[in-house]
């Protein structure tokens, strides 16, 4: 037994000898750039941004995928530190969780800019879509919508996201406390159980269920205003679904008619601003500690979805839907 | 190590795989990383991710226990995140010291729990903590009111991010864990009833081991090595964010503990193997990304590598003649 | 007594059912509506169509965790296909997708030995990645309105789900007993040895089994799908707890060879209404997590009581 505990670590510590400390600097600007997942079209936009921006400044690129795992995060962003990136963009997971690590990579002097989601730790600087602004939005559409019909119970519904999405949830907070301004009631407030589409059209179910006259109501996550919207259409009623996000998805729905409004975020641009920021710090020495960049996010309705789908695509290179 | 005189020339080289496999598999991946991506050879990177090790391997310790007595504890990942978000809470009135144990005595309570769920109600292991999961994780949100806990508390922090003479106080905290499970499977009674539990419950009741007492005692010490694991954890992190930390943990420490060459029926296992599965799991997550392996590969190469490894053991427990699972 | 505890075996489930139907009642007038409680029933369809062929994994003594991804799998081939061959060929092309994934699982299991356990975790992870590889990451939008009727159309009233539900109920009832294959998932369940002594094909039985829970996720998948018109490559993650926590709370036992495929059905709409009920209410999700572990402690810990009991009549030599 004692000689096999020796053999193991003799067999660990080789190649810390062997290979360690070589984590080589390369010529020009490197950015590291974790990223919470590829799974959803909203995070293959950012990466998009993220890459186009470094190859529009001539920097190297390294992506690392976090696969959803906050634990995996750390230890990525620990490597990229290892690695001695000249700076490092985040999507993180969990934002709670990147404190140590962050704190780590300042002290290599390595700065480090959150796009979206959110940042804790000190950070230089976090580029994140006005959540709670774009909530209210939501609310506001409904009410304009529903001054043009006959009759208003004023009582709306909201499917929102889960508990741990910290930043996410400031959407439906928006919305509802707007609702109370606007002089409604949020008759149902529902978290979607399963973070998909037919989740949303679950829960939408469950709303319609709880409040037979619901008005109106908001999902704050694009995917589950899709399937909510389905399934007020299938239920044959008349309800204002609005969702959030401009997914690809969404845009299909407003064109058919059964979604009504969205709220989109510009996930392209956050990871090409996030990256000009980077250029600011490393090469034009800008100051920036703990900043708050909002990112603007627009109302997309049947009347302008178009022109902001064709904008993007232009911007973007890809299609918006 | 056992003698293999008398054994074919197969059995022979299982029974060094079961000694060496784990440990060369490691290696192998270890150079394999390190050629095809530079910053996974840093020596910054490479410790960093044995640090990070000791999250699934400290878990994996409790969980092996548990498998090599028979049963499951799949409300591991729940128990994390809510002894994690509890004890961090108390940080600030209690300060670090307290905070830490309270963390690790609640969790081993809570383990305590399990064990007597499991054998006073006599309900099966994994149903028992199958609804402890629930309980626990929804217990986790309405305590925290669903805000993740941040932590600042230096001892708190050192304890997963610190270094004594230049060595990660995690990976220490590790060795030292592994070494008391050691001594405790096998240089204790204590682990040899926990054997003879897993290899034929009656007739470790018919030789006058107290089955009841062992099975608790094990859910217990499942508890306490998953609450030396959340401290660390959530040191790393510097937040106990109750809906996150831990999710799929559960998963990920019995793939640890069966890949480590322990059989999912009970009996005899492999505490050491699963001290290098817990270090192949992590250091492959991390490798795989930083060679730029596309995002969706990696799901397909994580759940091959698995498929793989455990054939490989499954193929040993056959040239050697040993139980199956 | 003892009648009643041997009765309670089959319908116990029914008995939670019951109570909490006059639970939600009482507590929420929207929820004696016709199509509240179809909507119930139909929400809990999908967890008892994949409760189903888990009750057979179970039975036979395996376990199959990859369903949720083999739902997500169907969901893209769907959306994939629809365009190319239609709707009816799609859904079948992408339920024979599904069912060789579940044949890939039977043979890793059988004949490399792995564990149930450890395949179909690891499968999990694979399909999922092979689901996104197909669907080049992308939410896949279905065109053909048509292919909605599936899941949410309603037939005579009575959402489609649930006739879908019911026809694979009547199926697998049949299948596990009334034919001798039934009979023979159940022996290698109780005894896996001994049905091999037996002269049982227990590998080709075992590989049988696990096309069919495949074949279950698919048709959830192929409902789900149809219900938002979307291929998900990344539908309902966790949906698999959802299918193990119907079938155990169905009294199907863990140690295999009894599978209570009554209990599943019911088990399925009850966890429905847990979920569907304390929404209705207004109760937080946080609250809807703890009822359903409480639920299943406390229904296995009855369980448990009620079988030692009779055994302990048995053993004093009354007839039972």
């Amino acid at each position: 037994m004692k000689k096999i505990i020796v053999l193991c670590i003799v067999l660990m510590l080789i190649p810390l000898f062997l290979f360690a400390g070589t984590g080589e600097k390369k010529e020009g600007i490197t950015i590291g750039f974790s990223l919470w997942t590829m799974e959803f079209t909203f995070f293959q936009n950012l990466e998009k941004g993220v890459r186009d921006a470094c190859e529009k400044f001539g920097y190297e690129y390294v992506m690392i995928d976090q696969n959803s795992d906050p634990q995996k995060m750390a230890q990525d962003l620990n490597s990229l530190v290892g690695q001695k990136v000249d700076g490092i963009v985040v999507t993180p997971v969990d934002p709670g969780a990147i404190g140590p690590a962050v704190q780590n990579a300042r002290n290599a002097g390595i700065p480090v800019v959150c796009a979206d989601i959110g940042k804790s730790g000190p950070v230089n600087a976090l580029l994140i879509s006005n959540n709670y602004e774009g909530g209210q939005l939501a609310m506001e559409f409904i009410d304009k919508q529903m001054k043009k019909k006959s009759s208003n119970t004023k009582k709306v519904g909201v499917g929102r996201v889960q508990p741990q999405w910290t930043y996410a949830r400031q959407r439906g907070q928006g919305f509802m406390d707007k609702a109370k301004e606007l002089g409604y009631t949020v008759a149902s407030e529902i978290v979607v159980a399963v973070p998909s589409a037919e989740g949303g059209y679950d829960t939408m179910q469950q709303i319609m269920s709880a409040v037979p006259d619901v008005c109106g109501v908001f999902f704050a996550s694009g995917r589950e205003a899709v399937g909510a919207a389905n399934a007020v259409k299938a239920a044959g009623k008349d309800i204002i679904v609005v969702g959030y996000n401009g997914d690809p998805e969404e845009l299909h729905a407003i064109e058919d008619g059964i979604l009504h409004a969205t709220v989109a975020q510009q996930p392209w641009f956050i990871g090409y601003d996030s990256v000009r920021i980077m250029k600011e710090i490393l090469e034009q020495g800008k100051e920036y500690e703990d900043a708050v960049v909002p990112v603007k996010v627009e109302l997309l309705t049947p009347d302008n979805y178009k022109k902001w789908a064709d904008e993007a695509e232009k911007r973007r290179g890809t299609p918006a839907y | 190590m056992e003698r293999t005189r008398g054994m074919g020339i197969r059995a022979r080289i299982a029974r060094r795989w079961e000694n060496f496999g784990l440990p060369l598999l490691f290696f192998v991946l270890l150079v394999i990383f390190s050629t095809l991506s530079p910053p996974f050879r840093s020596a910054y990177s490479l410790i960093s991710n044995f640090r990070f090790s000791s999250f699934i391997g400290i878990g994996a310790i409790g969980m092996a226990f548990c498998i090599m007595n028979g049963d499951f504890d799949i409300s591991v990942g729940s128990m994390l995140s809510l002894v994690a978000a509890m004890g961090s809470s108390f940080l600030p009135k209690i300060g670090g010291v307290s905070a830490v144990l309270f963390t690790i005595l609640f969790s081993t309570f809570l383990g305590f729990v399990n064990g007597v769920f499991v054998t006073k109600l006599r309900i099966p292991a994994f149903i028992t903590t199958l609804g402890m999961m629930f309980i626990y994780r929804s217990l986790a949100y309405i305590y925290t009111n669903n805000t993740p806990v941040y932590i600042e508390n230096p001892f708190w922090l050192f304890l997963g991010n610190g270094s004594v003479l230049g060595v990660p106080f995690a990976i220490i905290l590790m060795l030292i864990c592994y070494v008391v499970a050691f001594l405790l499977l096998r240089r204790s009674p204590f682990g040899r009833y926990v054997i003879a539990v897993g290899t034929n419950r009656e007739t470790a009741m018919l030789s006058g081991i107290n089955v009841d007492r062992t099975k608790i005692t094990v859910f217990a010490l499942v508890g306490l090595f998953v609450g030396i694991a959340s401290v660390v954890i959530s040191a790393n992190l510097g937040s106990a964010n109750p809906g996150m930390l831990g999710q799929g943990y559960e998963f990920q420490v019995i793939t640890a503990v069966v890949l480590g060459g322990t059989a999912l029926g009970g009996g005899d296992g492999n505490l050491w193997g699963a001290f290098f599965a817990a270090m192949i799991l992590t250091y492959l997550k991390n490798g795989l990304g930083l060679m730029q392996v596309d995002s969706y590969w990696q799901f397909v190469a994580v759940g091959l590598v698995l498929i793989f490894a455990v054939a490989l053991n499954r193929l040993k427990f056959t040239l050697l003649g040993q139980r199956q699972a | 007594m003892i009648k009643f505890l041997k009765l309670y075996e089959k319908i116990g489930i029914f008995i939670f059912f019951v109570l909490g139907s006059i639970f939600l009642s009482i507590a929420s007038p929207n929820f004696l509506r016709g199509d509240t409680i179809l909507n119930i029933v139909a929400q809990g369809t999908y967890g008892a169509v994949v409760g189903f062929g888990m009750t057979l994994a179970i039975t036979s003594g395996g376990f199959d965790l990859s369903v949720d991804a083999v739902m997500a799998l169907t969901s893209v081939f769907i959306s994939i296909l629809i365009p190319l061959i239609g709707i009816p060929f799609a859904i079948l092309i992408s339920l024979i997708v599904a069912s060789f994934v579940g044949m890939v699982n039977g043979l890793i299991i059988t004949k490399l030995r792995v564990s149930p356990l450890i395949t179909t975790l690891a499968m999990m992870t694979i399909i999922r990645g092979v689901a996104l590889i197909v669907a080049g990451g992308k939410q896949i939008v279905i065109q053909q309105k048509l292919f909605m009727e599936v899941g949410t159309g309603k037939t005579l009233g009575v959402p489609n789900p649930i006739y879908i539900m019911i026809v694979l109920f009547a199926v697998f009832y049949f299948l596990l007993y009334h034919t001798a294959f039934g009979r023979h998932v159940s022996a290698v369940g109780s005894n896996e040895s001994a049905a091999k002594i037996s002269g049982l094909k227990v590998d080709l039985i075992k590989i049988f089994v696990f096309v069919i829970v495949s074949f279950t996720a698919g048709v959830a998948g192929t409902i789900r799908t149809s219900q938002t018109l979307i291929g998900i490559p990344t539908m309902s993650p966790g949906f698999v707890l959802v299918a193990i926590t119907v079938t155990i709370l169905g009294g199907t036992s863990l140690a295999g060879g009894r599978g209570n495929l009554w209990g599943t059905l019911f088990a399925g709409v009850f966890i429905s209404m847990i979920y569907y009920g304390l929404n209705l209410i207004g109760v937080q999700i946080f609250y809807q997590m703890l009822s359903v572990g409480i639920v299943l402690l406390f229904a296995l810990f009855i369980d448990g009581v009620r079988s030692r009991y009779l055994e302990t009549m048995r053993a004093k030599g009354i007839k039972v």
